[in-house]
C-alpha cells in the first residue's frame, strides 16, 4: 500500500506491545512508538508501559518485600532464631526491583526485534488519520504513515492541582518505585487501590505511613463491606488513617520535610503534620493531551477524557482503534489490555471476528491482606437482580498459618453472590486473605463456565488451604447466623 | 581519544624499558590498555571490527547481576595474556543498536571476534577455566 506500515501502535505498554507482536505474526509491517514524558519530579523509564515500570511489577515485588517482613516476625513462633526487630533497607530493595524492571525493558526491546516490529522512541501526534509525526528526545522529527493505527498510550497519575504545593512537593506512584532513598514518613493521599497498596507495603517495610481519605475507600470497586475490611486490617497492621479529611496545602519546611495542612470534614477542624514524602493517588488521567486527537476527530468522553470505543475497540475514526487504560469504560488492567490487543490484531489481519469479553474479569488488590474478586459485587448484583433474587453466602475463616504465628485473622473473609432461582448461578466471588489473587484465579474459570452453587457444593476442597473455604460456603447473610468458621 | 590511542600504540612497541621503573604500574596499565569501553558505533567499527588483534566483546548491563561477576573475571584473564587478545565492553542500554545488531538477547553475552567476524560466543557466567579455554581457542585458532 501507499502507507509505510500496515499497523502503527502508539504506546509500548501492555496493550500496545501485545497488539503489535500479534499483528507481526501475520507477516504484517508493524511499528510501535513509545515515549515516556518525565513526571513532574523528573522520573522516567524504559519500554514496557505502566505495568512493567511503575505499576504491577514493582508494586507486587515491594508487596512481597513487606510480606517477607511479616514472615520474619512469624518465623520465631515456628522455631527460627531471628533477632527482633528486623530492619529493612529501602535502597537494597529498590535497586533489586529497579534492576529487574530494566531487564524487562531490555526483554521487550529484544522481543520487538525478534518479531520484526519496528520501534521508535518518539512522542507521536496525529497530523491526519493515517499520519503520525513524532519528535525524538534530541528534537529530530520522524513521520510515520499507516493503514491502521492503534492508540494505547495509557494513563498517568493525576495531581490535585487545587491543593497549593501539591505539584511541587508531592510525588506519585510514577516516582515512588524509582526512589533511590527511603520515602520515610509518608502520606499516600486519598483512597484508590493504588494508595492502599502503596501504604500497605510501606507500612510493611517499617515506614511511618498515613493514608488520608476524603470519602469511602476503594470507590469504584463498589464494595463497601470488602473495602472496610481491607482498611480495618491495614489499621491493625500499623497504617494510620485520616478519614474524612482532605488536604488544603503542602509547604516545604526548612529541614526539607513537608508540612501538610488538612481539613477534617467530621470535626470541622484544621490540622497539620509534617512528613518526608507526600504521595498522591487521586486517580489516573488518560494520556491524550499531546496526541492531537482533535485534528483527526477521535472522540473522547467529556468527563473522563478517555477515548470512546465500540465493542471492536474502534474509535469514531475509521482505521483508528484504541485499547487499554486510555479507553472509556474498560478495566484498567494489564491482562484485559493484552487480550484486547491480541484479538484486535486477529480481527484486523487474521480473519477472526472474536470480540474481547470484558465480563467476569478477575482482579486483586495487593494490600497486606489481599482482596481478590471476580464477577459482580453484592451491590451490583442487588441492583441488577433485586435483593430477593440473590443469595449471599459468606464466612469468616482463619488461615492455618496464622494460628501458630498468633496472627489476627479478623478480616479474613469470603463472600459468594448467587442467583436464588433456578440453577443458582454464581454471580460473584470475593475473598480477603493471604494469596487471594492465586486463589481467585481458578474460580474465575468456574464463573466463566457458568458454575452454579450446587456444583460448588459438590466440589471437594483441598485441605488445609484458604481456598477450600470457598467450597465450604453454606451460611447465608439472609439467615443472620454467625458466619465464623470453626476449626476442623 | 586520539591521545589515548597514541599512548596505546606507544606502549605496544617493544620498548618496555621506558616504563620499567614503574613495574607494578605497568602491569595495571597493561590491563587498562587491553580493555576499553566502546564509545559509539564508529568506535566499535575502528577498534573492534578493525582490530588487528583478536578481541572479545563483553555485552553487559548496569542492571545485570551476573555481568558484575563475569566482567572483572574476564578482564583479569585478558590482562594475563599481555596483549595477545583485547577486550571491548559494550553497555547494551547505552548502545542498544549495536547490541540489537549483534543479536544480543540475554546478558552477559561475550563474542570472540577476529578480523571483524564473530568466531565464538557464549551467554551467561563462566568460571575461570572455561574462560581461559575460550580465550586460548581464540588466540590459537
Amino acid at each position: 500500500g501507499k502507507n509505510d506500515y500496515d499497523l502503527l501502535v502508539i504506546g509500548g505498554g501492555s496493550g500496545g506491545l501485545a497488539c503489535a507482536k500479534e499483528a507481526a505474526q501475520f507477516g504484517r509491517k508493524v511499528a510501535v512508538l513509545d515515549y515516556v514524558e518525565p513526571s513532574p519530579q523528573g522520573t522516567a523509564w524504559g519500554l514496557g508501559g505502566t505495568c512493567v515500570n511503575v505499576g504491577c511489577i514493582p508494586k507486587k515485588l515491594m508487596h512481597q518485600a513487606a510480606l517477607l517482613g511479616s514472615a520474619l516476625k512469624d518465623a520465631q513462633h515456628y522455631g527460627w532464631n531471628i533477632s527482633q526487630p528486623v530492619h529493612h533497607t529501602w535502597s537494597v530493595m529498590a535497586d533489586s526491583v529497579q534492576n529487574y524492571v530494566k531487564s524487562l525493558n531490555w526483554g521487550h526491546r529484544v522481543q520487538l526485534q525478534e518479531k520484526k516490529v519496528k520501534y521508535f522512541n518518539i512522542k507521536g501526534s496525529f497530523s491526519d488519520p493515517h499520519t503520525v509525526r513524532g519528535l525524538t528526545k534530541a528534537g529530530k522529527e520522524t513521520v510515520v504513515t499507516a493503514d491502521n493505527i492503534v492508540i494505547a498510550t495509557g494513563g498517568r497519575p493525576k495531581y490535585p492541582t487545587h491543593v497549593a504545593g501539591a505539584l511541587e512537593y508531592g510525588i506519585t506512584s510514577d516516582d515512588l518505585f524509582w526512589l533511590k532513598e527511603s520515602p520515610g514518613k509518608t502520606l499516600p493521599s486519598f483512597i484508590l487501590y493504588v494508595s492502599l497498596e502503596c501504604a500497605g507495603f510501606l507500612t510493611g517495610i517499617g515506614l511511618d505511613t498515613t493514608v488520608m481519605m476524603r470519602s469511602i475507600p476503594l470507590r469504584g470497586f463498589d464494595q463497601a463491606q470488602m473495602a472496610s475490611l481491607v482498611t480495618e486490617h491495614m489499621e491493625s497492621y500499623g497504617t494510620k488513617f485520616l478519614k474524612r479529611c482532605f488536604p488544603t496545602k503542602v509547604e516545604k519546611l526548612k529541614n526539607n520535610r513537608l508540612q501538610v495542612t488538612w481539613k477534617n470534614a467530621d470535626l470541622g477542624t484544621e490540622e497539620t503534620d509534617s512528613f518526608n514524602t507526600i504521595m498522591w493517588a487521586v486517580g489516573r488521567a488518560p494520556d491524550t493531551k499531546t496526541l492531537n486527537l482533535e485534528a483527526v476527530g477521535v472522540k473522547t468522553n467529556s468527563e473522563t477524557g478517555k477515548i470512546i470505543v465500540d465493542a471492536s475497540e474502534a474509535t469514531s475514526v475509521p482505521h483508528i482503534y484504541a485499547i487499554g487504560d486510555i479507553t472509556e469504560g474498560r478495566p484498567e488492567l494489564t491482562p484485559t489490555a493484552i487480550a484486547a490487543g491480541k484479538l484486535l490484531a486477529q480481527r484486523l489481519f487474521g480473519q477472526s471476528a472474536e470480540l474481547m469479553d470484558y465480563d467476569n474479569v478477575p482482579t486483586t488488590v495487593f494490600t497486606p491482606l489481599e482482596y481478590g474478586c471476580v464477577g459482580l459485587s453484592e451491590e451490583a448484583a442487588v441492583q441488577r437482580h433485586g435483593a430477593d433474587n440473590i443469595e449471599v453466602y459468606h464466612a469468616y475463616y482463619k488461615p492455618l498459618e496464622f494460628t501458630v504465628a498468633e496472627r489476627d485473622a479478623t478480616q479474613c473473609y469470603v463472600k459468594m453472590v448467587c442467583l436464588r432461582r433456578r440453577e443458582q448461578r454464581i454471580l460473584g466471588l470475593h475473598l480477603i486473605g493471604p494469596n487471594a489473587g492465586e486463589v481467585i484465579q481458578g474460580f474465575a474459570l468456574g464463573i466463566k463456565c457458568g458454575a452454579t452453587y450446587p456444583q460448588l457444593m459438590k466440589t471437594v476442597g483441598i485441605h488445609p488451604t484458604c481456598a477450600e473455604e470457598v467450597t465450604k460456603l453454606r451460611i447465608t447473610k439472609r439467615s443472620g447466623l454467625d458466619a465464623t468458621v470453626t476449626g476442623c | 581519544m586520539a591521545q589515548r590511542l597514541a599512548l596505546q600504540r606507544l606502549l605496544s612497541l617493544p620498548t618496555r624499558g621506558l616504563l620499567a621503573p614503574h613495574g607494578r604500574a605497568f602491569g595495571t596499565s597493561a590491563g587498562r590498555r587491553n580493555t576499553f569501553n566502546v564509545q559509539d558505533g564508529s568506535d566499535f567499527q575502528d577498534r573492534v571490527v578493525n582490530s588487528p588483534k583478536p578481541i572479545v566483546v563483553d555485552f553487559h548491563a548496569q542492571w545485570c547481576g551476573p555481568c558484575k561477576i563475569l566482567g572483572p573475571r574476564l578482564e583479569k584473564l585478558v590482562a594475563k595474556l599481555e596483549g595477545k587478545v583485547l577486550m571491548a565492553k559494550v553497555d547494551i542500554d547505552d548502545h542498544t543498536d549495536l547490541a540489537i545488531e549483534y543479536e544480543v538477547s540475554a546478558v552477559p553475552t561475550v563474542l570472540a571476534m577476529k578480523n571483524g567476524d564473530v568466531v565464538d560466543k557464549f551467554v551467561g557466567v563462566k568460571d575461570e577455566d572455561q574462560l581461559e579455554a575460550f580465550l586460548k581457542k581464540l588466540i590459537g585458532a
